[in-house]
């Protein structure tokens, strides 16, 4: 009894299902999921919201190891945007010569993936060079990507907006794989591999112990540097793709509003997931569970349809409570108190 | 220990100023550089260097507070969101409810003061990280904003009108026709925010360096656990740095809306990322115990410089700003960390 209260995880589950207890209230059909066949994929609310929350899901598995080794990143949110312009711009190399999109990329559509991808990558090894090497501290040092993200976005795609209709691309989004939207399947391979990657190899164990005391680890002949260079590249890796999932969503390139505040909602998503701000221990299964909760909250909150920016309201409360629940000086009390219970209930003595 | 040099050079050298320093050489050389460019095109007038002033006063408020939270060893995201709050309350409540804007402002000011205290109380005695708390302080009051009202909403009112028109003009001495004192041309003025930030910066500085609550924020930013065992009071003064913060937001808001005269629930949606780097290139630390209001407020200046140098040019997109402030940024990082890596090692 006292592991459930004391589990960070237990919370963040319990306020899941507290939402989602109040949506199935408000609109019975709620939990309700169909089958469409024509287009080979299954509709519902549950499906769209973990199909929404892929995008933060895929940056927040990266973050949970960045913020295992006790740190941040906030240049993902300029990631997912220079993705974005990037695989537009290559694909739509052609815009002077061909204004109208067409179903068509001038260049070969692995080597957009690929380009993107490798470019977020770097820019995720930049981070990781100033935190691994000039030891500069995380938040600061990926606050320049963040800052300068944005406008490399722009110079990218000479700040216009490009729209497409290729297919291959609209796929990445709008595409099923097993009767499931691929964002969700995209969503679930970045999971597992992480999840694999982290507890199947050692590297879980490295990433953690790096970050309870960095130079202890290094002393035990663990390469630090490495693997917080290695834990940043790889963070806006997963960035990269999740700029592709948005900008095929909108087949177009935003470089202002794409992954705005997404590190804002992967480093909450994390902190709901039960891993610490301090570095040390992770729980990707939380972090998951966090970031469904996410978006959740912005899928009750559209049912009320008020205004977009006012879901932030509804966010801060929720988020405000399950941080109350978790922090460490109230979750010692509960856990006193149902120990003092179990105690009674035994007849033993109470202040033991 | 090495016996400390004494004389001004010494003094200078240390590393609490080399960074303000720092900061003040390299806004000297961007302006001469922007002097020798468009100095033709009136780079060089009065107007704009006051312009700089004018159009960044908002964050120059701001940064006062957030100089003092880096200080203490904390961060505060929630300084865009309750001055754009501050907007709402001033637009939402003259313009549709009809009430006094400096009641408004009143109201403001108790909201963001005690939202300060409460995420400072947050951090205190919850022990939520900083960057949680002030990010949860954050979606709460823009969305509370958005909540209020979606759209954007004017001010219109006689008495706020003339505290926002309302400027000194500069005057110079000629002695074309005998002595006599002249309008400088072109115009040049200072307006009420203006005044507001030069007043919240030397407020700043007289709290941090003439006040046992400046020093305790220091002690508490240099290592909280020390700061504790000597006795000082440890809670309340970093409650207190985020009340000061709030307050510091607030009237950031009021500068903000005296200058674009409307309340808007998406404003000023970047504006903790201008305010934190405006504070760390003036040479605060991330890491606490570091930094000077004097440091800031020449970390304003030089950080609007860019945009304008980017209009004076008016060929260069203006994401150029961004990428030019990611790189003064990454300069004093890494600057930081030379000076910092270099006075430790002169301590051992």
């Amino acid at each position: 009894m006292e592991r459930i209260i004391r589990s960070k995880l237990t919370w963040a589950a319990v306020a899941e299902l507290l939402i989602l207890l109040v949506c199935l209230i408000i609109r019975p059909d709620f939990f309700s999921i169909s089958y469409q066949p024509q287009n080979g994929v299954l509709y519902g609310s549950l499906i769209d919201i973990l199909n929404r929350s892929a995008e933060i899901t895929i940056i927040a598995m990266g973050m949970t190891l960045v913020i295992a080794t006790g740190g941040t990143d906030l240049s993902v949110g300029a990631s997912v945007a220079v993705a974005g312009a990037l695989a537009l711009r290559l694909m739509r190399w052609d815009i002077y010569a061909y204004p109208t999109p067409g179903d068509w990329s001038i260049t070969p559509f692995p080597l957009v993936i690929l380009a993107s991808l490798v470019v977020c990558a770097l820019m995720g090894a930049f981070n990781g060079f100033l935190v691994s090497r000039l030891k500069i501290q995380p938040i600061i040092a990926t606050l320049i990507l963040m800052v300068a993200g944005r406008g490399i976005a722009q110079i990218i795609t000479t700040g216009k907006q490009f729209t497409i209709l290729y297919s291959p691309y609209k796929f990445i989004s709008q595409g099923s794989l097993l009767f499931l939207p691929a964002p969700i399947v995209i969503m679930a391979v970045v999971v597992a591999a992480v999840a694999l990657f982290t507890r199947k190899t050692a590297f879980g164990l490295f990433v953690e112990s790096v970050g309870v005391n960095p130079s202890a680890s290094r002393v035990s002949g663990l390469n630090s540097k490495r693997v917080i260079l290695l834990v940043y590249t790889l963070t806006a890796f997963l960035a990269g793709i999740s700029g592709l999932i948005y900008s095929s969503r909108i087949m177009s390139n935003d470089s202002n509003n794409a992954g705005k505040d997404y590190e804002l909602d992967a480093i909450l998503a994390v902190v709901i997931g039960g891993t610490s701000m301090s570095g040390g221990k992770f729980n990707l299964a939380g972090t998951v569970m966090g970031s469904i909760i996410i978006r959740t909250i912005i899928t009750f909150v559209y049912y009320f349809s008020i205004a977009a920016e006012a879901t932030m309201a509804f966010k801060a409360l929720i988020v405000a409570v399950v941080i109350v629940l978790q922090s460490e000086p109230v979750r010692a009390r509960l856990a006193k108190r149902s120990q003092m219970r179990t105690a009674i209930r035994k007849g033993g003595d109470v202040r033991a | 220990m090495c016996v400390p040099k004494r004389g001004v050079f010494a003094k200078l050298s240390n590393p609490k100023y080399v960074m303000v320093l720092a900061t003040i050489g390299i806004f000297l050389v961007i302006y001469a550089a922007g002097a020798a460019a468009y100095g033709g095109k009136g780079f060089t007038s009065v107007r704009t260097f006051l312009n700089l002033f004018i159009d960044n006063a908002y964050i120059g408020v701001s940064a006062v507070g957030m100089t003092m939270v880096l200080i203490a060893g904390g961060i505060d995201l929630s300084v865009g969101a309750v001055a754009a709050l501050t907007g709402m309350f001033i637009a939402y409540g003259n313009s549709v409810l009809g009430i006094d804007p400096f009641l408004c402002i009143a109201a403001a000011l108790v909201v963001g003061v005690s939202l300060g205290l409460l995420m400072g109380a947050m951090i205190q005695y919850l022990n939520v990280p900083p960057f949680i708390a002030t990010l949860t302080g954050m979606f709460l009051a823009r969305g509370s904003t958005a909540l209020i009202s979606a759209e954007s909403i004017g001010i219109s009112h006689p008495a706020f009108d003339a505290l926002a028109k309302w400027k000194v003009v500069l005057y110079a001495p000629s002695f074309e026709n005998g002595f006599e004192w002249v309008k400088v041309k072109p115009t040049a003025f200072i307006n009420f925010y203006v005044l507001l930030f030069v007043f919240m910066i030397l407020l700043g500085t007289y709290l941090l360096q003439a006040t046992r609550f400046g020093r305790n924020v220091y002690a508490i930013g240099g290592n909280e656990q020390s700061a504790k065992l000597m006795g000082l009071p440890v809670a309340r003064t970093k409650v207190l740095v985020y009340g000061f913060n709030g307050l510091c937001s607030v009237l950031a808001g009021v500068a903000y809306t005296l200058y674009v005269k409307s309340g808007w629930c998406q404003s000023l949606s970047d504006m903790q990322l201008d305010v934190i780097s405006s504070a760390v290139i003036g040479g605060t630390l991330l890491t606490g115990g570091v930094g000077y209001m004097f440091g800031t407020f020449c970390g304003v200046l030089l950080k609007s410089l860019i945009p304008a140098l980017i209009t004076f040019n008016g060929n260069l997109l203006s994401w150029w700003g961004k990428i030019a402030t990611g790189a003064l940024l990454l300069l004093f990082i890494v600057l930081q960390r030379v000076v910092v890596a270099s006075s430790d090692k002169k301590k051992h």
